[in-house]
């Protein structure tokens, strides 16, 4: 009986033009949203690794020189570009690229996507996870929004009620009908991409798996929606009043929310300003040892501790270069206050989070969203789980050349050159994600919040269908 | 069966329907008489479990349709004044498609068959509902509440605005089904039409069941003279 009151729904409204004109309209979007992600990921994919191979090269090609030398000239950490950012790009395009890795520095990430666009940028780009998260509840809302006042209006309320039908498998019905031409548009998007991204060349990295979770992702925010729209049409008088009423939930749930609480995030707990994150940085690494400062007090302190160490009266009598030493120590501590204070960062965005998250009880895009950036491995965390693979990278790097240093050269010997197989004894960087039982775990707070939300409007539209 | 035990429904202070008792046996076709506001559909309402009585009991068949309303509506079928059907649906999809809800499954020649025999003309069969006129939508809820096999059916003022040779085969239609053993109950303004197709007539005012009659034991000219007078005699006042 459900199944007959869906297709009748269905059926209803394939034969409307305002239906078929914007299912057309979203479908055609959808498909250019994809091909044009599409070409950026191959492209941006080329550029990865064309960029990564050359910045090995360069560094596996230079000539013998000081270790120390070499660490000043560096080289790069580049972040993989994963699969799914095809379908959510998430904060990818602020936040980054790639990291320059060098001496006594942790660097910000750099090579913003958004720093090469123009102002019209701020209109924002056609993307998959735009029209998934914004243009397809809308679709939702213009589907459904009479599914309960037209029965009032034409006058068939009574006929249908007359047939001795429960209003809820009415209800249940009703949900169908506006939920088969989403299930099967969006069906349609993710199949597209699984093909798409099923016949890349850099393959290893997809995972179906992944792809299925953001897709079921998506079906409950779509199906949060649905129950949204049967409510407030259940509740209003008229299609138009019903109409406008789920239009301000939209704003409410897509716009006015998650805007308001990132700024009500920002001013509770506020991120330092880049300058003040630089300059308290700078004043903590005064307060230790400086590598390249053998005049500085912990640096004095330091000589003296390894002399008295190794028994000797001398650097010169250490049974290794006390410079490459040095620098090795003062490294550690640059790392420790670096650590520190992108601790503080990370727990500002901890307290922000948890505002995100207090917000999730009145926006069901809100955890959707951050599911979504999280599968797609766009989001903050795994920019940030990236930077610190980078960093430990960089700090493995700086160890490996400080050793060579400090263990074949004599103390106060700048001139010594390491040979060129120590370039490439150093292994390339590379990256692996926190796998998706991480992502998770993660994300358990976003995913309780959408099967709340889930549950709390089946039982809405369960107890405001009765009242009809 | 139909029965209405003491049943009453007040809205506010207003009482529209008053006390009412009422009795309506297998093969029978009642007809309510009265005047807009009298209390007919309201009774009709009272009787599909639309509305719920203020006191007194309603049954269909045996069931009581305050606490059985769902239950008790597997044996009606309704026919409103202007039977309002899906517009973006034929006629036989409209048909298939409440039959469905009924519970009732039948294949789409016998679907066919079942307009035709309403006298729905074939070549609308299959055109949308957007395009019937109301008598055409009439048959379609006649054709439904036969599919249905309802033993009781539920009418009101269903020849309202039908020309009458549509009045007229809409009329032949509850004959075959008072054949069948069909109890009708059907509120009316149309006193030729009552007489023609009634078992018995039952006058409304203001609520009240103020006159049942058998309709064999009065001719159409006597009937009109009857209702007229009933309506013009104010009702007398509780002293």
């Amino acid at each position: 009986m459900i199944r007959r009151i869906m297709l009748k729904e269905f059926k209803e409204n394939l034969r409307q033009g305002r239906f078929r004109v914007s299912l057309l309209i979203v479908s055609l979007l959808l498909l250019i949203a994809a091909w044009l992600s599409f070409s950026y990921f191959n492209s941006i994919q080329q550029q990865h690794a064309e960029a990564k191979e050359n910045a090995r090269n360069i560094w596996v090609s230079q000539d013998e020189k000081n270790p120390h030398s070499a660490a000043h000239y560096g080289t790069y950490a580049f972040k993989p570009k994963y699969p799914l950012s095809l379908i959510d790009h998430g904060v990818d395009k602020y936040s980054g690229i790639s990291i320059f890795l060098e001496a006594h520095k942790r660097n910000e990430s750099q090579f913003m996507a958004a720093a090469d666009q123009t102002g019209l940028s701020r209109f924002g780009d056609l993307t998959p996870d735009f029209i998934l998260l914004f243009i397809i509840p809308l679709l939702i809302i213009l589907t459904g929004y009479n599914a309960f006042t037209r029965e009032r209006e034409l006058g068939t309320w009574q006929l249908l009620r007359s047939q001795g039908l429960p209003v809820w498998k009415l209800a249940l019905g009703k949900w169908g009908g506006v939920f088969l031409p989403i299930f099967l548009l969006t069906a349609g998007l993710f199949i597209i991409a699984a093909v798409l991204l099923g016949n890349l060349q850099d393959f290893g990295q997809f995972n179906l798996a992944a792809l299925l979770l953001m897709f079921v992702v998506y079906l409950v925010y779509y199906a949060i929606f649905v129950n949204l729209t049967l409510i407030v049409s259940a509740i209003s008088r008229h299609s138009g009043i019903s109409l406008v009423s789920l239009l301000l939930v939209w704003i409410v749930v897509c716009l006015a929310m998650p805007k308001a609480s990132s700024n009500l995030a920002d001013a509770a707990f506020p991120y330092p300003s880049r300058q003040a994150f630089a300059s308290a940085i700078d004043e903590d690494k005064k307060l230790g040892l400086d590598g390249h400062n053998p005049w500085n007090q912990a640096a004095k302190e330091f000589e003296r501790e390894t002399l008295e160490k190794y028994g000797v009266d001398s650097l010169h009598k250490l049974p290794f270069n006390f410079d490459g030493y040095r620098m090795q120590k003062g490294e550690e501590h640059e790392a420790e206050v670096y650590f520190k204070h992108y601790a503080l960062l990370k727990e500002t965005h901890q307290q922000q989070t948890k505002v995100y998250q207090a917000a999730t009880v009145l926006s069901p895009f809100l955890p959707t969203r951050f599911l979504s950036m999280a599968l797609a491995r766009t989001d903050y965390r795994t920019h940030w789980d990236f930077a610190d693979a980078a960093e430990k990278y960089r700090l493995k790097m700086q160890e490996a050349l400080n050793m060579d240093f400090a263990e074949n050269s004599s103390y106060g010997n700048w001139a010594y050159r390491a040979d060129k197989s120590l370039w490439k004894n150093i292994p390339d960087f590379s990256y692996t994600p926190p796998s998706y039982g991480t992502v998770l775990q993660r994300n358990s707070g976003n995913l309780v919040a959408l099967a709340v939300w889930m549950f709390v409007s089946f039982f809405g539209l369960r107890y405001f269908t009765g009242k009809i | 069966m139909l029965e209405a035990i003491n049943l009453s429904k007040s809205y506010g202070g207003h009482m529209a329907v008053s006390d009412l008792n009422l009795s309506v046996a297998t093969g029978d076709i009642y007809c309510l008489l009265g005047a807009n506001g009298a209390g007919k559909t309201t009774t009709i309402n009272l009787f599909m479990g639309f509305i719920n009585p203020t006191a007194g009991q309603v049954k269909v068949n045996g069931l009581d349709v305050a606490s059985e309303s769902n239950e008790t509506k597997k044996h009606l079928a309704y026919i409103p004044e202007n039977l309002m059907l899906y517009p973006n649906l034929t006629g036989i999809e409209n048909l298939d498609f409440f039959c469905g809800l009924a519970g009732k499954s039948y294949d789409k020649e016998q679907l066919e068959e079942m307009l035709i025999d309403c006298g729905l003309q074939p070549e609308f069969i299959h055109t949308w509902v957007s395009q019937y006129s109301k008598g055409m939508r009439q048959k379609v809820g006649i054709a439904l509440a036969r599919a249905r096999e309802a033993s009781v059916l539920l009418l009101d003022e269903p020849t309202s605005g039908l020309d009458p040779k549509a009045s007229n085969e809409f009329s032949e239609l509850l004959l075959s089904m008072k054949e069948k053993g069909v109890a009708t109950l059907m509120a009316t303004h149309d006193l030729f039409r009552a007489k023609e197709t009634g078992t018995h007539i039952g006058i409304m005012k203001q609520g009240e069941l103020v006159h049942s009659l058998e309709a064999d034991a009065i001719t159409v000219l006597e009937l009109e003279e009857f209702y007229l007078d009933t309506m013009t005699i104010a009702k007398p006042q509780e002293s």
